[in-house]
């Protein structure tokens, strides 16, 4: 049997283990980076701050789906008739989140111009102060 | 056709960047095709689905239900664009609004989550540009308030939609059954938020009523039913999710007119009405469409009137009287709304109450009688004839379209009409106006905007998303 990953130019007992336990934590990890970005969000003060940890939070989503898309191999998709490469990553997920990449960062410029023109009313940018200042 | 039909609103949209002389008659273009195309669906009952690219591309899926919630939009924008009509609005606007009412017509096509996300975060940011058009700070605050919540809700939501592709290597609607209950509860958190549901929509108030009028006409009559009518189909393809869906339209159908009862300002009175009203929509999936169409064009009607009275709090409109012609039309909706006879309202009402299951029945006829009691408060201002303001010719011609569908509509369902159907509303609209009366009108409690804040809305996220994570596995 071929072994889906190459680590160390080939294939040792156990390695499967090996990376069983690996992609493990980097899901673990990526997890940590969304639920640390959403944590940002709850209890920064600063709409900057919390707008940059709306963008952490976003780069562990897109993670995910990297991470889920090298589940089963992680050659790049690209079909060559002249040589096997063992197994490759799932293409999807990764075409998916292409799309959800340039949303964010749409969305992120927009908000920043936005804060831009807060930041002449409040300086201090703080969310207790933005909403004093504008709820009717 | 249907892919030529759901390009060419973005295409016009862009295009009339070009030729902003010819921005307006675009706009009025695109909405009657969208009219036509949602009629045709209505009449011709047979669903149609595409699949592009095979089963990893996008799935699109057009059947009757859509096509209510289509011919919504285009009479909802139709009216739009024919109040904006004289109004010197720039090509930017009409531009961004043709966009926005493309993108909502994807969302009722699509039947895999990616595209609904696309179409859902396009939403996202032509309703950011419309609301705040004006330029001032505090409508780019209110933009930016709506963009943030919304695009924290699509990031969990997107997580969801990977869980259910891990679960089906396809993100095809019909997967979400096969999904882990972790799934339906991020997919659900996205598309509550979305759609304005229960207190994950409670920055729906604050969004609505600082719009301009015919933005905020707009978004509740249309753009707010792209994230209900996902739910919907959910519900009506997967008989796991039906209780969940009904569960939370009753949720917030009782909150928001609880809301709306003791609401002093007009416009917020109308945006959480608009809260309670997408309650009735779920409360009952196979029906929603019909109550969606009613509810678009009321809702439409109400908000450019309320655009156009003399003053935004009740008290002061109880002291200046309003000109009769609007008041006519006022009570009109008013009395669709709440479900009089000769009007749609009253073969909607009728049919969601019918398809409702026994659980629901009490909450929502209490839920009937506070949208009676809210709407009292519009049916018994003082009115004049000889009131010097009268609106622009723009204002007629849109109330034209949404009060003629309100009649037009009421003729497709005319099986209503038997004796107990009739006299139950009438009973309903006189207990109402009965408490508005004697209790309501008296009221001087005030409920407090502290869930509305920014913190809490980002805080309820987490709550609702437990709840959901819960109910899913029960």
């Amino acid at each position: 049997m071929r072994c889906p990953y190459r680590v160390n130019n080939g294939c040792r007992v156990g390695t499967a283990h090996h990376l069983m336990m690996l992609m493990a934590v980097l899901e673990a990890f990526v997890f940590a980076t969304v639920i640390g970005g959403f944590f940002g969000i709850l209890l920064k003060k600063n709409i900057m701050m919390k707008i940059i940890s709306m963008d952490v939070m976003s780069t562990g989503v897109i993670a995910y789906y990297v991470l889920v898309a090298a589940r089963g191999g992680v050659f790049t998709p690209i079909l060559d008739e002249t040589a096997n490469h063992g197994a490759y990553a799932d293409p999807v997920p990764q075409a998916v989140i292409l799309t959800a990449i340039v949303i964010g960062l749409s969305l992120q410029a927009l908000m920043l111009v936005g804060v831009m023109k807060i930041a002449r009313d409040v300086p201090t940018l703080d969310i207790d102060d933005i909403e004093t200042e504008y709820t009717p | 056709m249907t892919i030529a039909w759901i390009a060419l609103p973005l295409f016009m949209g862009f295009s009339s960047y070009l030729l902003p002389k010819t921005a307006r008659y675009l706009g009025l273009m695109v909405s009657l095709l969208s009219m036509a195309y949602g009629l045709w669906h209505i009449v011709v009952p047979e669903p149609e689905t595409l699949r592009l690219l095979d089963s990893f591309g996008v799935t699109l899926m057009v059947d009757s239900l859509s096509g209510f919630f289509i011919l919504t939009n285009g009479l909802v924008t139709a009216a739009v664009i024919l109040y904006c009509w004289a109004q010197g609005k720039s090509a930017f606007f009409y531009a961004q609004a043709i966009i926005l009412h493309g993108s909502v017509n994807s969302a009722f096509i699509c039947a895999d989550f990616i595209s609904l996300y696309v179409a859902l975060e396009v939403i996202s940011i032509a309703t950011f540009l419309l609301v705040s058009y004006s330029r001032t700070n505090k409508s780019i605050w209110v933009g930016l308030r709506y963009l943030f919540v919304s695009n924290t809700a699509m990031l969990f939501y997107l997580i969801g939609a990977l869980l259910v592709y891990q679960a089906n290597q396809s993100f095809a609607y019909e997967g979400l059954a096969q999904g882990p209950p972790e799934a339906i509860a991020l997919l659900f958190l996205g598309m509550l938020t979305k759609g304005g549901i229960f207190v994950s929509g409670l920055w729906l108030p604050l969004t609505h009523s600082e719009s301009e009028t015919p933005v905020s006409a707009m978004l509740s009559g249309s753009v707010i039913k792209a994230g209900v009518f996902p739910m919907v189909r959910c519900a009506l393809m997967l008989e796991s999710i039906d209780p969940i869906v009904r569960l939370f339209g009753v949720g917030t159908a009782l909150l928001g007119v609880g809301y709306a009862m003791l609401e002093k300002d007009t416009k917020r009175m109308l945006a959480f009405h608009t809260v309670s009203q997408l309650g009735f929509v779920l409360a009952a999936p196979p029906v929603a469409g019909f109550y969606a169409l009613t509810h678009g064009l009321v809702k439409s009607a109400l908000f450019l009137i309320a655009g156009n009275l003399p003053s935004r709090k009740f008290k002061e409109l109880k002291q200046t009287a309003i000109a009769t012609p609007v008041w006519i039309a006022l009570v009109l909706a008013s009395f669709s709304i709440s479900g009089f006879p000769l009007l749609s309202g009253f073969g909607a009402k009728v049919l969601t109450m019918k398809t409702l299951l026994p659980w629901q029945v009490i909450a929502m006829n209490l839920a009937a009688l506070g949208t009676t009691i809210s709407f009292a408060k519009f049916i018994f201002l003082p009115h004049e004839s000889q009131s010097e303001s009268s609106p622009k010719p723009g204002f007629w011609m849109a109330m034209v379209i949404l009060l003629g569908g309100l009649f037009v509509a009421n003729i497709a369902y005319y099986k209503a009409y038997t004796l107990v159907n009739m006299v139950k509303p009438l009973a309903t609209i006189g207990a109402g106006w009965l408490v508005y009366l004697l209790v309501v009108q008296r009221s001087q409690l005030k409920l407090p905007q502290l869930l509305e804040r920014f913190e809490h809305l980002m805080g309820v996220m987490t709550l609702v998303l437990i709840t959901l994570f819960w109910m899913a596995v029960a």
